[in-house]
């Protein structure tokens, strides 16, 4: 063929001797204005992914008696972000050499962020909770991660109808969940049965009744397995005693307490043969694994052109080992899922905790691992990212 | 604890992105030193995955082009045949080119690779296109030999040369899509259809050059396209790897936030977020001019002509994307197709106007990744992704507390128009949702207003000049080269993976040259 657009061939080829003239010329005579500083949609992503925030702690109460509600501003900012009710945040501190950190649900609603206002409640359980229950004042500083997690409503996939199952201090995702809906930013309609041994268990009764009786679409059931109380359930949360409240087969049920709480739960609703979709469950911490004479071994952490070498326990972590060793790790959800310790494996077996192999394919392929599920079985050497 | 000895670096590339891997790559090769910062936790930038529930998903791969078989290799597995990377991944085939829908004309065609093969169901469509269809095919053949000798010879082509050799793609060369397709007097139907692509480059048909098109469409009927089994993440994590082999440092979640450069401009290093400073003279940038001469390089460094060249160049396309995992089989849904186009027009002037405002665009380039790779989720399961753009930074204007809402406001209208046009119920099916708007293209990649196609090559800007400016381009910055989609070779993967290519072999040529004092 002969390609031709205009009369004479020549005069085509004349047109693409112009491209590159044209092209210095428009570049030389761009305008000589500043360059943008910022862009709203960037300004928006850090608004929204601060990434590490610094905060304050500013009150403190006991909700029950082993369960401190802690509330939190932002210093190195005016507000936190705006998030999804039913995420977590991690905090960090320095506890003698240890640098470690924990994630927990946050208990304010979203609108609260705005004004600058962050609240958790931890339950007292161990070692960093245990801290934040006893030692931590009025005054203190801390890191604290964006709040992140996938546990929360969503408009296109969850039924309007949303069943909430809370054990002990698995309330609190819910309590951000309800006050946002009584802050009318949510499009579903709630029942919550929140389960504890004995009345004086129940944090967040009060308020949980003042969401109620302003919010239409909230509806609360307590649930007691140890104590007869007026106005609440006596037993566990069957699915007998949650279909004389709601109906379950046309609902998607969101379920945060502990692992043997989920357990019955499953076995509760098994009969009714619902769709995995239904089914959303709150990550929990990957802790210790029970061991009675874990090995002792040496782990070789690279980061960024630093190495340590630091004890590592069989029974402990990778994620614990570094904390223990006061090396700023990167970690958010400590349950295998999130993804941010993503590291790379160089040499040493490892067992990775049941059921939280949270990596992408490629990772195990290529040998990276996610530290906070990750547990040694000889000496080990990794190379981890600084967290900041 | 030791500390490894301080060490300047030959070479500093920013961003492990596509471009920024490859880049790094051909530092080591050629024996230099290289240090790959990244501000993410992992390699890939938009190539990626992510896991919700049971499903892990694709972040933006639709497919690979100019790739090929292991026998007939396009010119990206040649090229990661020669990085080292080929062997690393497993590949899969994708079985059709595309499947077009417009609402306007009610099209519905799904269009084959193999040049014959397209030519023949082009036809079946559009019984007076063969010779017009025939006549594209010779000449797309004709720039990509041309392209290819200009490769060859690093972009310092020989005009005579080139008029001798090539006349039909020097004649061509400066006109549209549309001005060829009307020279070759292509009926509008048969125009349509081969337009489908116009949105992988982001540029309506009359403002986007010939040649880039033509380049695109030959590569992936010709050559066909293909994936990586583990997504894009399998192809990045490759890449990483490959960089350790050869003794690079890659450093994740280390943000270079300056560049820093002497009184005469000459770079001299980069500062990172948390004021680490790592020495270097040579800086591979896989992000965009307009942070690096806005933000991050010096002051004092920063000339007039850095902000003129930068100011005159206009953004691409902003990303938008739907990731559904849903929870019945493709075959139960009735989704036939790997890859579709939907459009409101087949104009695709119209249709770039539309995409400018949120509440107008319709558009979407939808995968459904097993009719590719059956196995990519569990069995009784299929995933996918719909991707569209904003041809304006009309997403600036979403306020904090409004950002969820409208995210699922337009995966919502994602769902209803491939539900109206395919036929296919899918809302009840959806077990996993995610979204990403243009904010989560900023939050990760930090391109300014969530752009995901760098600089939109149109008119003055597109491709054939840019190549032919390469040299003179980077005159500009010594020291300082681009790599990634706000490179010369702009936006896509395989177009990025070449900038890497090209950016890293040419620093080669800078440090050679330094290294003979010249």
């Amino acid at each position: 063929m002969k390609f031709k657009r205009q009369l004479f061939g020549f005069m085509d080829m004349l047109r693409f001797k112009k491209m590159v003239p044209t092209r210095r010329k428009m570049l030389a005579e761009g305008p000589n204005t500043p360059l943008p500083q910022e862009y709203r949609t960037n300004v928006l992503a850090k608004k929204l992914h601060p990434g590490y925030m610094q905060v304050e702690l500013t009150a403190a109460r006991f909700v029950t008696n082993t369960m401190r509600e802690l509330t939190f501003k932002r210093v190195d900012t005016e507000e936190f972000p705006f998030f999804r009710a039913g995420q977590y945040v991690s905090i960090q501190m320095k506890i003698g050499d240890s640098v470690v950190s924990r994630p927990y649900s946050i208990v304010s609603t979203p609108r609260q962020a705005l004004e600058n206002k962050l609240v958790l409640a931890v339950e007292n359980a161990g070692f960093v909770s245990g801290y934040l229950n006893e030692k931590a004042k009025i005054g203190d500083r801390f890191v604290m991660t964006e709040p992140s997690g996938e546990f929360h409503y969503e408009t296109l996939r969850d039924n309007h109808h949303i069943v909430c199952i809370a054990g002990g201090s698995g309330i609190t995702p819910f309590m951000s969940m309800a006050g946002s809906l009584a802050d009318g930013d949510e499009p579903y309609s709630m029942t919550l049965f929140y389960g504890a041994r004995t009345a004086a268990q129940l944090a967040y009764k009060a308020e949980l009744d003042a969401l109620t009786a302003r919010c239409k679409d909230l509806k609360v059931v307590y649930v007691l397995s140890d104590e007869e109380q007026a106005g609440c359930e006596k037993g566990f949360i069957s699915a007998e005693l949650m279909k004389k409240y709601t109906d379950l087969t046309d609902a998607t049920f969101f379920l945060c307490g502990p692992q043997a709480m989920y357990d019955f739960v499953d076995k509760e609703l098994a009969p009714l043969n619902l769709p995995k979709k239904a089914m959303r469950r709150d990550a929990t911490c990957c802790g210790d694994l029970p061991m009675e004479h874990p090995g002792a071994f040496k782990l070789t952490v690279h980061m960024r052109d630093e190495v340590y070498v630091l004890p590592a326990k069989e029974n402990e972590t990778l994620l614990t080992s570094m904390e223990r060793a006061g090396l700023n790790a990167p970690n958010k959800c400590r349950a295998g899922g999130c993804g941010f310790c993503h590291s790379k494996w160089l040499s040493g077996s490892y067992r990775v905790a049941d059921g939280r192999d949270g990596r992408r394919e490629a990772d195990r392929k290529f040998g990276f691992i996610h530290p906070c599920v990750t547990y040694p079985l000889q000496d080990m050497e990794i190379d981890v990212p600084v967290a900041y | 604890m030791a500390t490894k000895a301080k060490k300047a670096y030959d070479v500093v590339v920013i961003g492990a992105g596509n471009g920024g891997l490859v880049a790094a790559i051909r530092i080591l090769q050629a024996g230099y030193s290289c240090l790959l910062l990244e501000k993410h936790n992992l390699p890939g930038g938009f190539a990626t995955s992510f896991k919700r529930g049971r499903f892990e998903f694709e972040a933006s791969l639709h497919e690979l082009n100019d790739f090929g078989s292991p026998e007939e290799p396009g010119d990206v597995r040649k090229l990661f045949r020669e990085l080292g990377v080929e062997d690393k991944i497993d590949w899969v085939r994708i079985p059709e080119a595309y499947h077009l829908i417009t609402t306007d004309k009610k099209y519905d065609c799904v269009m084959p690779f193999g040049q014959q093969a397209f030519i023949e169901k082009m036809v079946e469509y559009c019984p007076e296109s063969r010779k017009s269809i025939t006549e594209f095919f010779e000449l797309c053949n004709e720039v990509r030999d041309a392209q290819t000798y200009s490769n060859s010879v690093n972009g310092n082509t020989d005009s005579a040369y080139m008029k001798k050799t090539f006349p039909n793609f020097v004649k061509a060369g400066s006109y549209s899509v549309n001005e060829v397709l009307d020279s070759l007097k292509m009926p509008q139907k048969a125009k349509d259809i081969l337009n489908a692509y116009w949105c992988y480059l982001g540029v309506d048909c009359d403002r986007m050059s010939f040649l880039h098109y033509g380049s695109m469409v030959i590569r992936y009927i010709t050559r066909d396209a293909w994936m990586p089994k583990m997504r894009s993440h399998e192809i990045s994590l490759a890449l990483d790897t490959r960089i350790r082999e050869l003794g690079g440092d890659i450093w994740y979640q280390s943000e270079a936030e300056k560049i820093l450069a002497d009184d005469n401009g000459k770079i001299r290093g980069v500062q990172l977020t948390d004021g680490k400073v790592i020495e270097t003279c040579h800086i591979i940038a896989n992000c965009s001019p307009h942070l690096v001469f806005g933000k991050m390089l010096e002051k004092k460094a920063v000339t007039e002509q850095m902000v003129r060249a930068t100011n005159s160049r206009k953004f691409a396309g902003r990303g938008f994307s739907l990731f559904l995992g849903l929870n019945r089989s493709a075959e139960e849904l009735g989704i036939t197709s790997h890859n579709y186009f939907i459009y409101d027009t087949a104009d695709t002037v119209k249709q770039y106007d539309l995409m400018k405002k949120v509440s107008t665009n319709h558009v979407q380039a939808t995968v459904c990744l097993n009719n590719a790779y059956p196995e990519c989720s569990p069995k009784g399961t299929c995933m996918m992704y719909f991707t569209t753009m904003f041809m304006s930074d009309d997403w600036g204007n979403v306020s904090e507390e409004d950002y969820f809402k409208m995210k699922d406001r337009v995966a919502e209208d994602m769902i209803r128009v491939f539900e109206r046009e395919t036929g296919c119920k899918i809302r009840d099916a959806i077990e996993e949702i995610c979204v990403a708007s243009p904010t989560t293209y900023a939050r990760y990649c930090g391109h300014p207003e969530g752009v995901i196609y760098g600089y939109e090559t149109a008119e003055w800007d597109s491709l054939m000049p840019r190549m032919m400016m390469m040299k003179e381009d980077a005159l500009m910055n010594p020291g300082l080269r681009f790599a990634g989609g706000y490179a010369m070779r702009s936006s896509g993967y395989s177009s990025a993976y070449i900038s890497g290519d090209l950016s890293g072999r040419q620093t080669v040529g800078d440090l050679k040259k330094e290294a003979q004092g010249v």
